[in-house]
């Protein structure tokens, strides 16, 4: 199946002048925009985002329409806040989106904070996108200048204020309240909840937080109608969903696919299958914090939210990683386990013990000090973390600890039985 | 209100109430925790107050939970006990052993949590168990042990919601997490011991305290605070004569839960090396009954002057009454021991009872003037408590007079220079009533035994009086009552959060 | 930084973006910065502190010339980041993690920098290095070796690379 006609997201993929306001608007820039202004009440927005379908796409998978719907319509003041922190590793698609069409990504903002009546939306970039802001903020700069940012936009009553803010430095900052509260100036650790953001989010104030995916997917729904967005997908995904794909693929990058087409046919067709030598091994296909699948499973799966919930995983950022079988999963898991005993904002304890722990258990395996208990261990430490904490970093550091062991549990065993020679102290590979 | 069921036990709630609180008084004891406070905000990181309630998938921290009517809750089923009991075991894991060295054993959250529910061996080694810094001195009063933390975040809260000076932060992330003060920053506020208390293990202790003693060796009693008029209501934790540390008791109505450090510091008065604690005369040691013709024959003529101070207690300050009988009276020596206040608790007035002068009517004088009024007394001056020759007029006249009796407890200028020095005893070490800045009024027991030959203050006061006053305490207050006009108000049996007196208008119109 | 205070709701608020200027200006936060952010923010010094702590990005220390941050994450790792780190290290003569005596060049590995489709990459500054190969790697100490930093792909979105 050719992709070309699902270039909803990515349609200014590639080149060198599509972020600019005149090309964009010269291809149909900001006509949902001026529909929004002149012929819908933000009522209107928040139905045709609820029918269109259209589920959080930074990983939560959350009806955007349903979380709108949440601000309470008498809110004297609303906060936006457009969350370009990516940082779940595998995921490379935001990035694209603001690179190469960030007009996009804008309008849909505006429409959006239109919806839900906020006067004030941040765009929060982490700090190691710092090469990307200079990007979004001449394109913010640009917006104001046509009158699409500011007071009174075209002539409608609605005013929005954008403010580029840039992370620095912490994946903790992608979970909303995380988000929220490193915007207020304090360390981005996520909030207890009750209360939830809507009612009582930035400065106390409903705050609504959506992916850049998400809100990029806006005006294309407002110019062509919910039943059209419903319409590609599959029955309980509607749309169409970036995947970043990195591993020894042939072609790695960035797809725009409609929710639902095969992984097979997506991994043939589209990634041209594994690199000469390669052997497809397993499958990580929405970020890192998703359950593992292995290769037979993720030949029989297709690439949506229902689909991948029956066999146990679930579609997450899109961060798909491919793995090879020349890869060692305990080493694998090493790498994500170190990955979230680093990023633990360490407020909760389960979390901050918990993914040290874990990591710690890893280590000393792979240092030949394994022992027999260790799996059951590592059980018991899962036991401990998940569900039981402030936000589900917690859960995304048990969910591949669990899989890849469930998968992959001879390679785990197979290291245990053998030590390491006594002295060796190095753990990686040193190329030579 | 609303209906809940915890525990399989049904209980009627305020709308609007915690959960936490209300499995609580279902359950008689609170539910696991470490960052609850009642008085700080929810901070929700500990995990452990988890409870189930029926028709939620997972378990929910009980601290962040409204009641809602009709909510079926279990705390104590194998699901919370199993998951409180990992929980817990988290907290451990990087906790180092320092039980043996660490003052807070004995009065230890994660102790009594361990062998509540835990008692489970380690599953991590020594060797592999995170390292912080260790006996940190982080303010004049607070020494800091980071691998003790187990970050609850009381103690910040407490600097930035109750003192708003936010000495303390916690740094890095993840188990790297620890807390401490900016560089170039102390905790130095006068709350600062505070955090000591709300500080669930040993991560911050009392510098004052340290390695002084095993908290089950101590004794506490319930007292109230002389260092100042706000009367915060303490207990002081002591053992075999001496004090060793004062700890706030909760009394929503004057110190809530917290009291200040200058106040906490008070005790070390009362084992000030200037203490007195045996009679003399002019300055030669004496036994009590030595001095017995001494002073029937001073009082024989009839007192000249009597002067009171507001530190001594209420009971005291009415038998002193009773003692001057048609003789003048006055309050003491106006204006001392006044010093700075904050915004808190520490009140201006170091004095305990200042409330208590008034109520009884007797009115302090200035030093001049009580310099005259002691050189015009005909008779014996006797001075009770303070340290009124502390004023240079009032130094000289009592010198110059030659006959003047000081009953107190401390080596000062006033003892040094009266004819007769008769040793009283120190609101340690007896019993009695102050009343605070409000009129409240509170009542102190006695924590030590009184050293040397020093005696209750209403004793000596009562010998005074003679055979027709009162021959007990509880009489004293009988009559103190009457004479303050308190009705019904029973002053040996005073509410434990004190007595409001109504607004003090001096002659007790209560 | 005034400016910023003006346009964001709360001076807390603008706390990160005022950290940034001072380390785009002077490439870290010393103590004397910290003072200036306390006056005009009207936050505590711990809160200050927190934040540098917390905030990998944030730095209290002077950095080296150039630090180069490899992602050492999942799939970089999969595609071949610690060979890569390795040879780095050879030609470096320091081990992850450390800095060279002159102070030219420090090496970090760091986790997921969203290029993961591209690895393994480096990070310098606002330099994002993709589809590294030793070969490549090569070429590009060199060339900082000689002060000049060599053009990243990223290059063309940046004000400075010519946006």
């Amino acid at each position: 199946m050719s992709l070309e006609q699902y270039k909803i997201l990515s349609s200014r993929f590639g080149r060198d002048d599509g972020h600019k306001l005149s090309v964009y608007e010269a291809e149909g820039g900001y006509t949902a925009l001026k529909k929004v202004m002149s012929t819908m009440k933000p009522g209107d927005v928040i139905e045709e985002v609820k029918e269109s379908g259209l589920r959080g796409r930074g990983g939560a998978g959350f009806p955007t329409g349903v979380k709108w719907g949440f601000v309470p319509k008498d809110a004297a003041q609303v906060y936006f806040m457009v969350n370009a922190d990516e940082s779940e590793p595998g995921t490379f698609k935001d990035r694209y989106l603001m690179d190469y069409d960030p007009h996009q990504t804008i309008e849909g903002t505006i429409i959006s904070c239109f919806a839900v009546n906020s006067s004030l939306a941040f765009i929060y970039i982490r700090g190691e996108f710092g090469w990307l802001v200079d990007r979004v903020q001449t394109a913010v700069d640009e917006a104001y200048a046509a009158g699409y940012l500011g007071k009174n936009i075209l002539g409608s009553g609605f005013d929005l204020e954008v403010i580029v803010h840039k992370g620095a430095g912490a994946y903790i900052c992608g979970e909303e309240t995380g988000l929220i509260n490193s915007v207020e100036g304090l360390k981005g650790q996520p909030s207890i909840k009750p209360p939830f953001p809507a009612i009582e989010g930035f400065l106390k104030q409903p705050t609504v937080v959506n992916n850049v995916e998400s809100v990029a997917a806006v005006p294309w729904i407002i110019n062509n109608g919910a039943a059209a967005y419903k319409n590609i997908g599959s029955e309980k995904s509607a749309g169409t969903k970036l995947f970043s794909v990195s591993g020894p693929i042939k072609n790695p990058g960035v797809y725009e696919i409609p929710l639902g087409m095969p992984f097979s046919e997506f991994f043939n067709d589209h990634l041209g299958g594994m690199v000469e030598g390669e052997t497809l091994k397993a499958v990580i296909v929405g970020g890192s914090s998703v359950p593992i699948l292995t290769a037979e499973e993720a030949m029989q799966v297709n690439l949506d939210y229902e689909s991948l919930d029956e066999v146990g995983t679930f579609l997450g950022s899109g961060g798909m990683i491919i793995i090879p079988e020349s890869s060692d999963m305990v080493e694998l898991i090493q790498v994500l386990m170190h990955f979230y005993f680093d990023e633990s904002c360490g407020q909760c304890t389960p979390c901050r013990e918990g993914t040290g722990w874990l990591h710690q258990i890893i280590k000393k395996m792979r240092h030949g000090e394994g022992t027999a208990d260790d799996l059951d261990l590592i059980e018991h430490v899962c036991q401990g973390m998940a569900g039981l904490t402030i936000c589900a970093l917690s859960d995304a550091a048990v969910m591949p600890m669990r899989s890849f062991i469930e998968k992959f549990r001879p390679e785990f065993e197979a290291l245990i039985q053998e030590t390491a020679p006594a002295g060796n102290a190095s753990l990686w590979p040193r190329g030579e | 209100m609303a209906k809940l069921t915890i525990d399989g036990k049904e209980l009627d709630v305020a709308d609007g109430s915690s959960l936490f609180d209300a499995c609580t008084t279902a359950r008689g004891e609170e539910l696991p925790n470490f960052c609850y406070h009642p008085d700080l905000s929810i901070a929700g990181v500990c995990r452990l107050c988890q409870v189930e309630i029926e028709g939620m998938p997972k378990l929910t921290i009980a601290c962040n939970t409204v009641v809602r009517d009709g909510m079926v809750v279990h705390t104590r089923n194998e699901r919370v006990t199993k998951t409180s009991r990992q929980i817990l075991e988290m907290h451990l894991i990087n906790h180092p052993v320092d039980c043996p060295i660490c003052d807070q054993a004995g009065e230890c959250g994660l102790q009594d949590q361990y062998m509540n529910f835990g008692l489970y061996d380690s599953e991590v080694q020594m060797q592999d168990k995170v390292n912080k810094a260790k006996a940190k001195v982080i303010g004049p009063q607070v020494i800091l042990d980071k691998e003790r933390c187990v970050l609850c975040t009381r103690c910040v809260r407490f600097c930035d919601e109750v003192t708003g000076t936010s000495e303390l932060g916690i740094f890095e992330r993840g188990n790297r997490s620890e807390i401490g003060t900016a560089p170039g920053v102390e905790l130095d506020n006068n709350y600062s011991l505070n955090t000591v208390d709300i500080c669930p293990v040993g991560a911050l202790t009392s510098r004052d305290f340290r390695f002084q003693k095993r908290v089950w060796m101590l004794k506490g009693t319930e007292s109230i605070c002389a260092g100042c008029a706000t009367g915060c209501n303490i207990r002081i934790d002591h053992e075999g004569g001496r004090i060793y540390r004062l700890l706030p008791r909760r009394n929503e109505a004057v110190n809530g839960a917290w009291m200040c450090d200058i106040g906490r510091m008070t005790y070390k008065t009362v084992h000030d090396e200037i203490r007195v604690t045996d009679p003399s005369a002019k300055g030669v040691s004496a036994r009590w009954a030595d001095l017995q013709g001494d002073l029937q024959g001073m009082m024989a003529a009839g007192w000249g002057l009597v002067v009171g101070s507001a530190h001594q207690s209420l009971e005291e300050l009415h038998l002193l009454k009773m003692v001057a009988g048609e003789a003048k009276i006055v309050g003491g020596l106006a204006g001392s021991d006044m010093d700075i206040g904050d915004e808190l608790l520490l009140n201006a007035d170091r004095t305990p009872n200042r409330s208590g002068l008034a109520m009884l009517d007797l009115h302090e004088q200035d030093g001049a003037n009580l310099a005259a009024l002691i050189t015009a007394a005909q008779g014996a001056v006797l001075i009770h408590g303070g340290n009124p020759a502390s004023d240079d007029a009032v130094a000289k006249a009592i010198t110059a007079h030659g006959q003047v009796i000081y009953l107190g407890t401390h080596q000062n200028e006033t003892a040094q220079l009266c004819a007769l020095v008769l040793p009283g005893a120190t609101w340690a070490e007896k019993a009695g009533l102050f009343a605070n800045k409000d009129g409240r009024l509170q009542s102190f027991k006695q924590s030590i035994a009184r050293s040397g030959s020093s005696r209750e203050d209403w004793r000596v006061l009562a010998e005074m009086v003679g055979p027709d006053g009162p021959s007990s305490l509880k009489a004293v207050r009988e009559s103190l009552a009457a004479a303050l006009n308190l009705g019904e108000v029973n002053l040996n049996k005073l509410p434990a959060t004190g007595y409001a007196a109504k607004a003090v208008v001096p002659g007790g119109d209560s | 930084m005034d400016a910023l205070i003006e346009r964001y709701p709360t001076k807390a608020s603008a706390l990160m973006p005022c950290i940034w200027v001072v380390m785009d200006e002077v490439g870290y936060v010393p103590s004397d910065a910290v003072d200036l952010l306390v006056e005009k923010l009207e936050v505590s010094r711990a809160r200050v502190y927190e934040l540098l702590s917390f905030y990998t990005m944030f730095r209290t220390e002077p950095q080296a010339e150039h630090t180069l941050q490899v992602c050492h994450n999942i799939s970089c790792h999969i595609m071949g980041a610690r060979p890569l780190i390795a040879h780095i290290e050879k030609r470096l003569g320091i081990r992850l993690g450390k800095r060279t005596p002159d102070n030219m060049f420090a090496l970090e590995g760091v986790e997921c920098i969203g290029a993961c489709g591209m690895g393994p990459c480096l990070q310098l500054g606002k330099h994002l290095y993709e589809d590294l190969t030793n070969e490549k790697m090569d070429v590009i100490l060199d060339s900082l070796r000689k002060g000049i930093v060599p053009r990243a792909d990223t290059d063309r979105l940046t004000v400075e690379g010519g946006a």
